[in-house]
């Protein structure tokens, strides 16, 4: 029955051909200039996704054969034939052997760190080889970006850290990575498109040094701790998810006791509200000092919040305060992309 | 101080991108064979920029500016021009490429630079090919190529660390795999007859051997130059050595001192004449294969009966190729050892009768004279014969200059010289007797060769003979050399040519050095000829023939070309196979019969749990069935240490999958 029903549904064309695609899918020639799509990774690059096409370089020796076998032909040499033919075969061979580099490897994306706009974004991007043979001079690259170039030993892996300029703040979709090459001899040029479902944060670009904003700073408490140290153990609060693991409070836990995280008292208890409203310009240029005021209430070690036309952000002093504020600035206002 | 040297130079050396190295090693190598082929001008400057190159690599020299680079291109091509007086053809444009791709080398930083830089030396290569083509060579460019694929493998990894062996072996890999291809290449691809356009007038090298002209008295010394002149296989019986004239070139004008070859200046402007040829007795079949002279003549058995395809024949009886050998030729003919030639007309022109006026004063005297002497002309040569025979001619490979008058001074005073001071006063003895006569330039003899089943002609054969034309027997051959006695030949090497009968009775049997040298050399002979009939001289022909002889009778290109494309396909399916091939999953053996252990006592309804180890199974187990608890035990502990013990027990898989088989529970 099993076997009647596939047939039925080859026979009307319901059934995929040759794994996911049909194959009008798999002749489709966007797939040639675009790749797949965003995927969930790992992504590997079978033999569907590899592609192979001559270097410049390898129409150059083409000729150059070309010439040589005119050559031959007019001085009947049959070494020079023999050459010809050696180098002929040479590269096709070689084509195989280019192919071969990039076919089956594995390839999966980390984390990236968020970064400012105008930096480089580093993706961190494995390459895992499960074939018995090494890969050699594979390079990676974002569309208009640097290459990273990489060998993967045999039955092992590989991470290479691939850049990535951040032009505008948000959180944006990343964008495919090509992997190429033309080992082991520069004719034949492989590659394949690796498009991952997976977006990078980018924060916006801090303002140049801005003054805080004095007037809105508040001199609450002055018991905190003045004298020299950075950081004094000042008691215990409830474990908020996100507080560094280093804080935590690991002897209430063992007793039993639940998560709690130590606070520190910095030298500073100054309180600090980063307002919109205290800002002037267009809105990037706000939240570029905006930006510039978290980073420097940070270093600062001010408990500072954070208020923004469509959200408030209470203050508090923590590591993960400025994430929060630098996301939120990043986020806002249509910092989301497709 | 030197070792400080040492080590800066070392420093250096670890410094170069070792892609360099390979590129320019491969480079050099491929220019060596040029040496020599190349003028000095031309040369010199070539390796000064590999140097240069090296120099740079080295971090001890910077590459010339853009203005200092153009100067030297146009130094190069003046030098070039200087050498040549051309910029063209085949010597000139070899001399061009090298000198160019030297100086490429000054400008050699992109990727597309290094590609043409490689590409070119592989076919500076091919231009080597053009002047020689031997199996040596062939393997020496073997390894030029692998160096300069090296290269190339080398350029498309930069800053890679592994050792350069790798890439060494890589290279030679890839070509390994490249050859089943190129074979199959070499085999199928339809052989074009060239040439597609007229070859330059210079292609390939100096020619050795005969020459169109023959001065006696001039050179005081016969070359003794062994290389092959023609190998020639006999399709039925080897007529006997002293009968081998390979007949070449005819020598008819005599100016006192040297003879020439008049038919060169407008050789292929008349139409083949026929000829009043009359065969006698049985033909010989054979084929001939014919080392490049660079000359047109071709060599034939005297007297062949017709001419290869692309030849034709001269009034003298010379065959004469549409173009000079360049390349191994091979051509099979039908001869008859005795003919009639022109027997029933007379020479047509006085130009086989012409003497300098003047010249050899007395041999004119001892021609009338012992003309005058003799019954009809046929007697008259015999009278001039009997008289080298009977007065003191030696054979000598080392004769004396003659000066002033080479024919009298040779016939009366020096009596000493070799086949073409014989040839030459032979043939002035007939002409002052008024016999029309010339001189036939060509080889005698030849060597068995016993490891193969051919003949070896040398350089070293050629020889020098005459041709008298006389009323009712048309031109007879005659040589002069042939009567003297033997024991007037100094070298016995030529009286094993001259005389092979007396040779072969009076010498002593070659010690067994003598012996093995002769054997080794035949054999590499051997080993020569093979690579000339199969691969060097592989056209149109042979190839056809070969095909023949696999069973493919009768193919056409077309059929050929799609043969190529079918076989191509399948070699490189087979190489793509092998290549792309998934690893199989490597078999758990060890799992595999204790799985099998595991199953018999599930069928007798004891199964394992899924995270049950080994030792809790047969701990549980053991007690439900006490008699087995032995083997149960063995099969536990022999599963265990091959698993999990450091060491690998003796034997151990084979027993445990003994002791599955045997457990029955």
């Amino acid at each position: 029955m099993k076997y009647i029903d596939m047939l039925m549904r080859s026979l009307s064309g319901q059934r995929r051909t040759l794994g996911s695609f049909t194959l009008r899918q798999r002749l489709s020639p966007t797939r040639f200039l675009r790749g797949e799509g965003p995927e969930v990774g790992p992504v590997e690059l079978h033999q569907r996704r590899v592609f192979i096409l001559p270097t410049r370089q390898g129409l150059l020796f083409a000729a150059i054969l070309l010439l040589m076998l005119i050559g031959s032909i007019n001085y009947d040499a049959s070494l020079g034939y023999a050459l010809t033919f050696l180098l002929a075969a040479l590269s096709v061979v070689a084509m195989l052997h280019t192919y071969r580099n990039l076919l089956r490897l594995r390839v999966d994306i980390g984390p990236a760190e968020p970064v400012f706009c105008g930096e480089t974004l580093r993706v961190p991007v494995t390459l895992e080889n499960p074939a018995g043979q090494a890969r050699f001079a594979v390079s990676l690259h974002f569309p208009e970006q640097p290459k990273a170039v990489c060998d993967v030993p045999a039955d092992g892996w590989v991470r290479v850290e691939l850049p990535l300029s951040a032009k505008r703040r948000g959180r944006h979709a990343l964008p495919r990575i090509t992997l190429a090459t033309v080992f082991p001899l520069g004719l034949f040029r492989a590659w394949a498109y690796a498009e991952f479902d997976a977006r990078v944060l980018i924060y916006p670009r801090p303002a140049r040094a801005t003054p805080l904003p004095r007037d809105s700073v508040w001199q609450t408490d002055l018991s905190g701790d003045r004298g020299q140290g950075a950081d004094d153990f000042a008691g215990l609060r409830n474990y908020h998810p996100g507080d560094p693991p280093g804080h935590v409070h690991w002897k209430t836990l063992a007793r039993g006791q639940g998560l709690h995280t130590k606070q520190f008292g910095g030298d500073h208890a100054e309180e600090l509200w980063l307002d919109w409203q205290a800002t002037a310009g267009d809105a990037e240029m706000r939240l570029s000092i905006l930006t510039r005021w978290v980073l420097e209430a940070d270093a600062a070690h001010y408990r500072y919040g954070l208020r923004l036309p469509n959200q408030t952000l209470p203050l508090a002093h923590e590591p993960a305060q400025r994430r929060r504020c630098l996301k939120a600035l990043a986020l806002f206002n249509g910092g989301e992309s497709p | 101080m030197i070792e400080r040297l040492q080590q800066a130079l070392a420093w250096r050396w670890r410094q170069v991108e070792r892609a360099q190295l390979w590129l320019l090693a491969g480079l050099t190598l491929a220019l060596l064979p040029h040496i020599g082929r190349l003028p000095w001008l031309l040369i010199l400057p070539a390796a000064l920029l590999l140097g240069w190159r090296l120099g740079f690599e080295l971090k001890l020299a910077r590459l010339p500016p853009r203005v200092l680079r153009w100067l030297l291109v146009g130094l190069a091509l003046a030098a070039t021009w200087a050498s040549y007086r051309t910029l063209f053809g085949q010597q000139a444009g070899v001399a061009l490429l090298v000198i160019m791709l030297c100086l490429k080398l000054m400008e050699m930083d992109k990727p597309r630079d290094v590609a043409i830089v490689i590409g070119l030396s592989y076919f500076v290569v091919i231009t080597v090919f053009l002047f020689d083509q031997s199996l040596l060579m062939g393997g020496y460019m073997l390894l030029v190529v692998t160096l300069l694929t090296t290269a190339l493998t080398a350029f498309s990894r930069p800053g890679a660390t592994l050792p350069e062996r790798a890439n060494l072996r890589l290279s030679a890999t890839l070509l390994a795999q490249a050859a089943p291809l190129a074979l199959l290449l070499f085999v199928l691809f339809p052989r074009i007859p060239g040439p597609l356009w007229h070859l330059p007038s210079d292609a390939g090298r100096a020619g050795t051997g005969l020459s169109e002209t023959m001065s006696p008295g001039n050179i005081s010394r016969l070359s003794d130059n062994d290389a092959v002149a023609f190998r020639v296989r006999f399709a039925g019986e080897t007529p006997p050595q002293d009968r081998l004239y390979w007949r070449g070139l005819a020598l008819t004008s005599f100016d006192g001192r040297t003879w020439r070859n008049p038919n060169e200046a407008r050789r292929g402007l008349g139409a083949p004449r026929s000829f009043d040829y009359t065969a006698i007795g049985e033909s010989v079949h054979y084929t001939l294969t014919l080392e490049p002279h660079q000359r047109r003549w071709l060599f034939a058995l005297d007297m062949p009966a017709s001419v290869p395809p692309g030849s034709t024949v001269s009034a003298d009886v010379e065959i004469i190729a549409d173009n000079s050998v360049k390349t191994l030729r091979q051509y099979s003919l039908q001869s008859y050892l005795d003919y009639r030639l022109d027997a029933g007309l007379a020479p047509s022109n006085f130009a086989y009768l012409r003497l300098p006026p003047g010249m050899a004063p007395r041999a004119r005297i001892l021609a009338q004279q012992l003309r005058a002497e003799s019954r009809d002309d046929a007697d008259y040569v015999q009278r001039v014969l009997d008289f080298i025979r009977q007065q003191p001619f030696y054979y000598t490979r080392q004769p004396p200059l003659l000066l002033d008058d080479p024919v009298d001074e040779f016939l009366f005073d020096s009596r000493q010289g070799f086949c073409e001071h014989y040839a030459s006063a032979f043939t002035v003895l007939m002409r002052a007797a008024g016999l029309p006569a010339r001189v036939m330039t060509g080889y005698l003899g030849g060597e068995d060769n016993p490891l193969g089943d051919y003949f070896i002609v040398r350089q070293s054969d050629a020889h020098a003979w005459s041709e008298v034309w006389l009323r009712g027997r048309g031109w007879v051959r005659v040589d002069p050399t042939a009567v003297i006695p033997p024991e007037r030949v100094e070298n016995r090497d030529d009286l094993e040519r001259i005389a092979p009968a007396y040779a072969a009775r009076t010498g002593e049997a070659p010690d067994w050095a003598k012996r093995l040298w002769r054997n080794v050399d035949y054999g590499w002979d051997r080993v020569n000829n093979t690579w000339n009939q199969w691969i060097i001289g592989y056209d149109e022909g042979t190839q056809t023939a070969f095909l023949g002889r696999l069973g493919l009778e009768n193919v056409d290109w077309q059929r050929m070309v799609s043969l190529l494309f079918i076989g191509l396909g399948l070699v490189v399916a087979v190489i793509a196979l092998q290549l792309f091939r998934r690893r199989p999953v490597r078999r758990d053996v060890v799992a595999e019969a204790y799985a099998r252990f595991c199953r018999k006592l599930a069928r007798r309804g004891l199964p394992r749990k899924p995270a049950e180890g080994a030792q809790d199974y047969s701990m549980r187990i053991i007690p439900s069935r006490p008699e087995l608890a032995a083997q149960i035990q063995h099969i536990t502990l022999l599963y265990q240490r091959l698993r999990y013990a450091r060491s690998m027990p003796r034997d151990g898989l084979r027993h445990l999958q003994q002791a599955v088989r045997r457990f029955r529970p």
